[in-house]
């Protein structure tokens, strides 16, 4: 025990916590994201004024090369996970029964809420980020019509539907994931864990209803 | 003896069969009558397998030894959770009158790459002493010890080092994780010694060798599911693996 | 008496002289010491990895021996001295309550009714103490107090808190104390340990103990391994009753094979009865459980005054309730030692004042101490047993009281041993359960873990230095002829084990084996029931090699085939426990002889005749081996009837 024997950089408790990092930075980008959209309910050119502002900055660039970087660790380090948890276990049981005192929806879910949110993030930056381009005139600017774009995208129901589900799954994926970064990261506390896991879940809730709310109003926003 | 005779039940039974650990294996189909409900699972085991040895048939090897819920040797998955659908209860302490006339019950072993089948229920477990060896002890020799009223532990702690130390190594949190992940019995030991002072001296280069040690044998990871916790017979918290994620971090920044 | 007499030996336990207390560090300073650099040139076989093996082998392997280690288990960390629940005791004299090691030898001694050796005992006593300051230094989770410092209860047949304790599960945390340190030396390259393998025989090259056969479980495989020397660590035989609380693989084989091959059997009748364990609910019983004896601190032993009282026990009011122990034995109370314990319940029983549907049970009651304490206290201190006892019966402790019953539970006989723990064949050393022990006639509760920590730890690390330091060994080839045979034998014994193929299983065998023992061989014996016994119990071992059903084959696992193996030695050795009892014709501590009791139906000794150790010698299959004896001398404690009134 005197000597460490490294034979691989990351143990797999440094991998979990890489894992609970990049996913609390990006739940911190959701919310982010989350508050800036509702600028939609405020007006037009608030949210066209909004997107201006941050794609007009030269450190947008870094900033998007950082997000994917971190976007791709998490991605990364999930498959690998995966991949080696299966390994981990050859031979399925033919019966198997949740004790019904452990894992939840949620927490057996995380491989398949992080593939769709990740397919929905691809659809999402084409639909909308590539989506169709509109120019408006806001104080004199010549800008990106952004708010255009997104309500006529949400003028198809099945559009308002994928998205809704695709962040109710989000929803669900970092209900699990926000309290669990903690765990791997060593902060559970007897007296604060409850309320981690409280705030996880609100956390959840908070992103399915939050990101809903955004379709819903465009589709009964209408094009005008 | 068996006082209500009446109540006793029938049972199906479909149990691994594995000859050896080169066999491929397969479920077996069995009935039992006559099963009391004051029987407990091994004994209901006894019970087939002395009617199997009857019948000319090969009895069903499974772990078992101190029937009473501390060796940890029992190990069957039934019904597929780990010890059966009992909390807090070793195989060997769960009774029949839990299952009702009729049932169908699934016995399945410990199933894990690092836990091979030696034969039909019975698996080698001993990744977990390999574990063990890679830094689950104190480094102290007999004769070396100070009074033992010369190190003062604080109640609280004591407990929560006893608490940690109750795990029995069955391995039931590795065959309960859908991702075999040997996490909660390693970090139990790596809690109850880090708890202590007299583990306190080693208590980051031992999680780091001892989880490093996991890894290599197999393990799966840990996704916080606690379904581990749920199954384990003596209540082993999830808490003591963030004690051990915090004393790995600790330990790579110390650059033990 | 017959012309045998003349090969009858006094027997030479090597007992250094001198006043007690310093005894064995005279003892210490006179045994020969190997060179620490040639430590490494010698080897040692463990059998066995409980407390006493399990701290052997880490002690012998710090020192810088080459050891390697055989449990029968998966793991080492789950030999039997797992279950033990109550405490280890210590004479540390924490809670300043009179206690010392004089006291704790004293009471020992008296505990086990004066057919221990003093020396040993007063060396037990003072170990003991290093004994929780090792255990503390390696992790081990005692009890504390708020203040950090170690927590002390007192423990049946003692007057003194001196028992230290983890929650219910001491045995269990010592263990993990010296499976860690054996883990420690696994991880050093000093040991090498072996699992799931069962010792089959004992191989003796030059009248030395050069090795064993062991079988691997796994694959049916025999192996053979040779050493300097053999330590057998493999615990008692209360098996041989079938029902016992041992756990299900706990046998006698290792020990009776070095019978067979020469080594004496101390006092194989002296067997310990555990007045708390539950009840046997029926004919599927396999193991009994037994429930700490610190439950007797604060419950209530009592049956009905009447006969046959079967109202619900919170019914029967106070006036028609019997507290037996409590009335005949005022200042010990439901605190006597374990023997008495267990032949009370038995005597009321007996006149048919058993509770439960089998009236083989009597109540131990928490009411009063509910009463006192509030629920939340008796909780904290039995919580565990309170649940593991609902787990089993069904009934919930709180609210009822509890029904126990006695059951085997320990065996104070064992391979006899000198003072340096070496048994009468050179090299073979015997610790812990396995050895006829420093208990006596009767063990006092909390004293197993401790005599198996003290040989392991704190004996055999210096006694089994002068045993290399004064003889010469050769080096051994594992194809010598004693090897061969040894091998051939093992193997034959096994084929014909399955070649029978007969009509009842092994389990109906021990079964039937159990019945008798614990009919004429258990809490009172008398010498018409030993003398059927003896009989029947050869009628059972012929039938057994005639027509015992053993299935499957010798290639991979077969647990019938290992439990056949195990239930052919259990037989001869039920043979000469009974023989054993029979021909001591006295009352001692476990042995209760219905010939041999005062008016008041408590034992009584003989040390006329029989202050001393019977040590048998095997004479060959179906002779009757020869009974050596080896006088025990009192200097110290005053030869008294024991009186715990």
């Amino acid at each position: 025990m005197s000597s460490k024997s490294s034979s691989s950089p990351l143990n797999s408790v440094t991998k979990k916590q890489i894992m609970g990092i990049t996913g609390l930075l990006l739940c911190g980008f959701v919310l982010t994201h989350m508050l800036g959209n509702f600028l939609l309910f405020v007006s037009p050119d608030a949210f066209n004024k909004y997107s201006y502002t941050l794609t007009s900055n030269p450190l947008i660039y870094l900033a998007e090369l950082i997000l994917g970087l971190i976007f791709l660790s998490h991605i990364f380090m999930a498959v690998k996970l995966v991949l080696e948890n299966k390994r981990a276990r050859p031979v399925e049981y033919h019966s198997r029964t949740k004790s019904g005192r452990g894992s939840t929806l949620a927490s057996s879910t995380m491989p398949i809420s992080g593939a769709i949110t990740l397919l929905f993030l691809v659809l999402h930056i084409i639909n909308l980020k590539f989506g169709t381009h509109y120019d408006t005139e806001v104080g004199g600017i010549i800008m990106r019509d952004m708010y255009r774009t997104t309500v006529e995208y949400f003028q198809d129901p099945l559009h308002v539907l994928f998205y809704i589900v695709c962040v109710a799954t989000l929803g669900v994926h970092v209900s699990h994931g926000f309290w669990s970064a903690f765990q791997s990261l060593g902060l559970n506390h007897p007296k604060y864990m409850p309320k981690i896991k409280f705030a996880s879940f609100a956390f959840g809730i908070i992103v399915a209803v939050g990101f809903s709310s955004f379709p819903i109003f465009c589709y009964l926003q209408g094009v005008k | 003896m068996s006082g209500n005779s009446a109540h006793n039940m029938s049972l199906k039974l479909k149990i691994w069969r594995q000859k050896n650990s080169k066999d491929e294996g397969k479920m077996v189909d069995y009935t039992l009558d006559g099963v009391s409900p004051d029987m407990s699972f091994l004994e209901m085991m006894d019970t087939l397998n002395t009617k199997l040895v009857k019948e000319q048939g090969d009895s069903i090897a499974f772990d078992h030894d101190c029937r009473e819920g501390i060796c940890g040797m029992c190990s069957m998955m039934i019904n597929g959770q780990a010890h059966g659908p009992e909390a807090l209860t070793t195989t060997c302490q769960l009774h029949m009158r839990k299952f009702k006339n009729g049932d169908t019950i699934v016995i399945e072993p410990w199933r894990a790459k690092a836990f091979p089948v030696v034969k039909d229920l019975m698996v080698n477990r001993g990744a977990f002493d390999e574990i063990m060896a890679a830094g689950g002890y104190v480094n102290v020799n007999t004769g070396n010890a100070v009074d033992a009223n010369a190190i003062l532990i604080g109640q609280e702690n004591a407990e929560l080092a006893m608490d940690a130390a109750a795990c029995i190594g069955c391995g039931a949190c590795v065959a309960s994780c859908k991702n075999a992940s040997a996490m909660l019995f390693v970090s139990a030991k790596i809690s109850q010694l880090a708890l202590l002072p007299q583990g306190q001296v080693e208590a980051e280069s031992r999680a780091i060798a001892m989880v490093e040690k996991m890894d290599e044998l197999g393990f799966g990871n840990c996704t916080n599911e606690a379904e581990c916790e749920a199954q384990c017979p003596k209540g082993i918290k999830l808490e003591n693996i963030a004690r051990m994620n915090r004393a790995v971090t600790k330990g790579l920044f110390s650059g033990r | 008496m017959s012309p045998l007499n003349d090969k009858i030996k006094k027997l030479d336990g090597k007992v250094p002289a001198g006043p007690i207390g310093e005894r064995w560090s005279t003892h210490k300073f006179n045994l020969k010491i190997v060179n620490a650099a040639n430590k490494r040139k010698y080897s040692v076989i463990i059998v066995g990895t409980g407390l006493a093996g399990g701290s052997a082998a880490a002690s012998l392997a710090e020192l810088g021996y080459n050891v390697t280690t055989f449990c029968i288990q998966d793991s080492p960390r789950r030999a039997h001295s797992i279950a033990a629940q109550g405490g280890i005791n210590a004479a540390k004299n924490y809670t300043n309550d009179g206690d010392s090691v004089y006291r704790l030898f004293y009471d020992t001694v008296k505990g086990g009714d004066y057919r221990a050796r003093e020396s040993n005992v007063h060396r037990l006593a003072e170990v003991a103490n290093n004994i929780i300051d090792q255990c503390v230094a390696q992790g081990v989770p005692f009890a504390r107090e708020y203040g950090g410092t170690l927590s002390n209860r007192s423990f049946g047949g003692a007057q003194v808190s001196r028992t230290f304790y983890a929650r219910g599960q001491t045995g269990q945390q010592l263990l993990l104390g010296a499976y860690s340190a054996m883990m420690k030396e696994v991880h050093n390259g000093k040991i090498k340990s072996y699992t799931r393998r069962e010792m089959v025989e004992l191989v003796i090259v030059d009248g030395k103990a050069r090795g064993v056969i062991m079988r691997n479980l796994s694959t049916g495989a025999f192996e053979k391994h040779t050493a300097d020397a053999v330590l057998l660590a493999t615990g008692g035989y209360g098996n041989v009753y079938f029902l016992s609380t041992n756990a299900k693989a706990s046998n006698a084989s290792a020990a009776f094979r070095a019978y067979k091959k020469g080594a004496y059997f101390g006092n194989p009748c002296f067997t310990q009865i555990h007045p708390t364990c539950i009840p046997v609910s029926g004919d599927h019983q396999s193991k009994l459980t037994l429930m700490s004896e610190s439950l007797r601190n604060d419950g209530r032993v009592w049956v009905p005054k009447v006969k046959g009282d079967k109202r619900n026990p919170t019914e029967i009011p106070e006036a028609e309730r019997d507290y037996y122990l409590e009335r005949i034995y005022p200042s010990f109370g439901n605190l006597v030692p374990r023997d008495v314990a267990s032949r009370n319940a038995k005597l009321v029983c007996d006149e048919g004042r058993g509770v439960s549907q089998t009236g083989m049970a009597v109540y131990l009651d928490f009411a009063d101490a509910i009463k006192r304490d509030g629920e939340d206290k008796i909780r904290a201190k039995y919580g565990n047993l309170f649940d593991m006892y609902e787990r089993i019966t069904d009934q919930n402790p709180y609210k009822t009281p509890m029904m126990i019953y006695p059951a085997i539970h320990y065996t104070m006989g064992g391979l006899w041993v000198d003072y340096n723990l070496m048994s009468n064949i050179p090299g073979l050393f015997v610790l812990g359960e396995a050895n006829f022990s420093d208990h006596g006639a009767n063990r006092l509760g909390a004293s197993a873990l401790m005599q198996g920590l003290a040989d392991g730890y704190f004996v055999i690390p210096y006694t089994i230095g002068d045993y290399f330091a004064t003889n010469k060994f050769d080096k051994i080839d594992l194809a010598h002829p004693e090897f061969e045979k040894s091998l051939t034998d093992s193997k034959e014994k096994y084929q014909k084990l399955l070649a029978i193929n007969g009509k009842k299983t092994v389990d109906e065998f021990h079964r039937a084996l159990g019945k008798i023992m614990w009919d004429h061989v258990g809490m009172a014996r008398n010498e018409k029931g030993l003398i059927s016994a003896i009989s029947t119990i050869q009628e059972l071992k012929k039938e057994f090699w005639s027509n015992v059903k053993v299935t499957g084959t010798d290639v991979d696992v077969n647990t019938e085939l290992e439990k056949a193996g195990r239930v052919a030695d259990f037989l001869e050795l039920g043979e000469l426990m009974a023989l054993d009892a029979l021909e001591r014709k006295e009352s001692c501590g476990g042995h209760f002889r219905e010939e041999s009791q005062t008016p008041e139906n408590e034992a009584m000794r003989n040390d006329e005749e029989f202050c001393h150790v019977a040590a048998w010698e095997y004479q060959g299959l179906d002779q009757k081996p020869l009974r050596h004896i080896e006088e025990l001398k009192f200097e110290f404690v005053k030869l008294t009837q024991r009186s715990y009134k």
